[in-house]
């Protein structure tokens, strides 16, 4: 009964929607890449990469700011050999995925061990300050008082207007469903296809900041498939804006009843918890949403 | 009052090399300005090469290229675009997922501050619509529009970005004949407008209805040149000049098959079908005999219920109403698009052939050489390497192969769906005889197409399907009457016989009874 409670109310509510944040950013990125023909599945990597370099950049120059922007330009440097790869010497899109989130994993191990001289974390830091504005006021001043979860509210519109209202968005468009209409009319598909990329690495590095920032500290293997969980929330949002910001509801209710869970103290296994987003993702594409249509030339190397 | 005649595009000398062969070679001729010129040739002709150097996607070797009189040099059909060239590709450039509007703007959109304008987008193209009599719904998506209504995307397209020569690759391939007459009347106020027309066909008889001037290109060469200013092109010379010899007419000679008894004649029957498919009726009713020795044509216009026959015969639907039956006979098919349900393009021709045939489970190299070599001389397939894929192989000559491993199957029952579109002349005359050959070893043929002409010529029975049900059937006797009437009326006459009318007007729903 108590458990029941604690699940319907506001605070667990405010916790949905607070855990909502690195999902959603990790998904409107991995969507702007997708929407431009390539599938990134790197996004675990660079949400991986970007925590890391938050936390080093943080400790080593006292200053999260500093972190902040040293960790988007890793990202962003990192999407720009994503794209030499995917888009300037077109490789096979998952392969190279595969291996950049292989490749990170290693490199944020070894430097952990090397820089950190643990193999498991880092020493705590500060993060990134709340939000005092909504302070006192309930259920709001929760949710309210993290910059990165505003900007996701904010998102929702951005990625819409962008991508269904702009010349910018209809030629990204155009270049994930069919790349060789899109340069008959000259639009130069390239350039468009790396924009996205760049797009979904500063918006992964968001989500990875905001972990590390809510930890206070980075630990290894701390993503735990969040990528991967974000992309699974692009596909049953149906590559569109609003419906993946529902679908990464679903997943971050989930985070939430598994933490709910284990401060409650139940018998309740919490592994089965945690297994039920990817269970949860192959049954709504089976049974609810059906065939989910992604851009044409998604994942096709032009 | 004397009129200049100012020329809109000249092609001076134009060469063009892929490795060793000549797709253009010292190509000299004008183009008017305000004229519908069409370009003739078979396949593999250069025209479309020509038109491609035209359009700035490939660069002459050498000679070169004014526009209106000015020295021009592209780089990117982008460059073409900018000195008012248009091109409607054969096969189109559209995004399926987007809509009509959407595919018109890409590259050149209207913007207020950081937004498109889709009002006055809108107001723009609306205008462009009724202007031209176009007819189509700007907010639709491509995915959910018919074949006639996204040519009329491109089309727009081009008026969209001011185009003054519209360039026009096999515009009519596609287009039922009632669409084509739409075209033409498109192309008509195109004209009047002050537009120049490059108009690109296989199609005979639409040259001498619409063309000002025609050129005809062979073997990458500009071989003969006409005014077409009275309508009184000789079609005779025409084709001779297309191909380089007298085009032999098919044989259409058919022989009579004595059958035991009647009931052996028979072998597919579809009594009253009704078949929804994603909660739409897509046949309502349809009654079809196909019997043994005889070709039984079917004209429609497409996505009247045809290629659900062809499921049902086939056995792919299963789904169905109404009694289907088939007397035990072997069934083959040669579908309409060869590309996506005939062949297997990154295959050779053996390998194409062999995955229907009954063989041992090894397959050597020699036994693949052996039917390649075997399948090209018997059909007449024209292919340089017999270990190239059926991807480096001319429309025709595909077609071939097709119909190579179908016919040689030796099924009892026959199916052709459209079988010559997209065929050069020579391939059309061959594969017509080969269709009257499966008629006359007694085989049930159904032949499918919305190529008139083709079906007067060899069918012995041809039903009309409109709206998922046959309209209407005429039998040998009416079609004899006709054939006879067409030998006494003067070929150039553009009117239709009664008959033809009469199909004609069964295809888009209206009885004259």
């Amino acid at each position: 009964m108590e458990l029941i409670s604690s699940v319907i109310s506001l605070t667990f509510l405010a916790q949905v929607l607070r855990l909502m944040t690195p999902y959603y950013l990790g998904a409107s990125g991995a969507n702007f890449s997708e929407r431009g023909g390539v599938i990134n599945i790197a996004i675990e990597g660079f949400m991986n990469l970007a925590a890391f370099s938050f936390v080093l950049f943080s400790i080593l120059t006292g200053n999260v700011t500093a972190g902040f922007i040293c960790a988007v330009l890793i990202n962003l440097l990192f999407s720009l050999f994503f794209s030499y790869f995917t888009v300037k010497l077109k490789i096979n899109q998952i392969v190279t995925g595969v291996g950049f989130n292989l490749l990170i994993a290693g490199l944020t191990k070894f430097l952990l061990v090397y820089i950190f001289n643990s193999s498991s974390n880092t020493e705590r830091f500060e993060g990134i300050p709340d939000l005092e504005i909504f302070k006192g006021i309930p259920f709001a001043g929760t949710v309210l008082s993290d910059y990165m979860t505003i900007f996701c509210f904010a998102l929702i519109f951005i990625s819409g207007f962008v991508l269904f209202r702009t010349k910018y968005g209809l030629r990204l468009r155009s270049a994930g469903e069919n790349p060789y209409a899109a340069e008959s009319l000259g639009v130069n598909v390239r350039l468009y296809k790396l924009s996205g990329i760049l797009i979904s690495g500063f918006l992964s590095s968001l989500a990875g900041i905001w972990l590390a920032s809510n930890q206070n500290s980075y630990s290894d293997g701390m993503i735990a498939g969040r990528g991967y969980i974000a992309l699974a929330a692009m596909i049953i949002g149906k590559w569109k804006p609003v419906n993946i910001f529902f679908a990464c509801l679903i997943f971050s209710a989930f985070e939430a009843l598994e933490i709910t869970l284990q401060i409650s103290g139940t018998d309740f296994p919490t592994q089965l918890i945690q297994m039920l987003p990817y269970l949860i993702t192959v049954l709504v594409l089976v049974g609810f949403i059906g065939k989910t249509k992604p851009p044409a030339a998604d994942g096709v190397p032009y | 009052m004397h009129c200049l005649k100012m020329t809109a595009v000249e092609f001076i000398n134009i060469t063009k090399k892929f490795g060793s062969f000549f797709a253009n070679r010292d190509i000299s001729f004008s183009v008017e300005k305000n004229t519908v010129h069409c370009i003739l040739g078979e396949n593999g002709a250069g025209k479309t090469t020509l038109m491609k150097i035209l359009f700035g996607m490939y660069r002459q070797d050498s000679g070169s290229l004014k526009i209106s009189g000015e020295d021009i040099r592209f780089n990117s059909p982008h460059d073409a675009i900018a000195k008012g060239i248009g091109m409607v590709h054969q096969h189109f450039m559209l995004i399926d997922d987007f809509t009509v509007m959407e595919n018109i703007i890409l590259g050149n959109e209207i913007t207020k501050g950081i937004r498109i304008d889709f009002d006055k987008t809108a107001g723009i193209l609306n205008e462009l619509i009724s202007t031209y009599s176009l007819n189509l719904d700007i907010n639709k998506k491509i995915s959910e529009i018919s074949i006639s209504a996204q040519q009329k995307t491109e089309i727009l397209k081009l008026l969209f970005r001011n185009s003054d020569i519209l360039i026009f690759d096999e515009p009519t391939a596609v287009l039922s004949p009632a669409e084509t007459d739409e075209f033409f009347k498109i192309i008509g106020k195109f004209k009047s407008s002050g537009k120049t027309i490059i108009f690109i066909t296989h199609k005979l008889n639409e040259v001498r209805k619409i063309s000002d001037k025609v050129s005809v290109l062979r073997r990458g060469m500009l071989v003969y040149e006409s005014s077409n200013e009275n309508r009184n092109l000789d079609l005779n010379i025409l084709s001779q000049a297309i191909v380089g010899e007298t085009v032999v007419k098919a044989n259409t000679e058919k022989a009579d098959i004595v059958f035991p008894g009647n009931d052996g004649r028979n072998a597919i029957s579809l009594r009253n079908i009704f078949l929804k498919k994603d909660n739409v009726s897509r046949l309502k009713g349809l009654n079809l005999d196909l019997y043994k020795g005889e070709i039984h044509g079917i004209c429609g216009v497409e996505g009247n219920g045809q290629n659900e026959i062809i499921d049902i015969i086939t056995g792919l639907e299963t789904e169905f109403e109404g009694e289907f039956s088939n007397p035990g006979c072997s069934i083959s098919l040669v579908p309409d698009d060869r590309l996506k349900k005939g062949m297997i393009s990154e295959f050779t021709i053996g390998e194409n052939i062999i995955l229907k045939k009954k063989s041992s489970n090894f397959i050597s190299e020699r036994l693949l050489d052996r039917i390649s070599t075997e399948t090209a001389e018997k059909y007449d397939v024209r292919v340089s390497d017999i270990k190239s894929n059926l991807s480096s192989l001319s429309g025709g000559n595909q077609q071939k192969v097709i119909f190579a491993r179908e016919t040689e199957l030796e099924s009892d029952v026959m199916i052709f769906s459209h079988p010559t579109r997209g065929v050069d002349i020579n391939a059309t005359v061959f594969i017509h005889s080969k269709i009257i050959e499966q008629r006359n070893k007694g085989k049930a043929v159904l032949l499918i197409s919305s190529d008139l002409d083709e079906l007067f010529a060899l069918s012995d029975k041809i039903s009309v399907i409109y709206n998922g049900a046959i309209a209407g059937t005429f039998g040998s006797e009416e079609l004899s009457n006709f054939r006879n009437e067409e030998l006494i009326r003067k070929s150039d006459e553009s009117t239709g016989s009664p008959l033809s009318d009469k199909i004609g007007k069964l295809m888009i729903g209206i009885k004259t009874e």
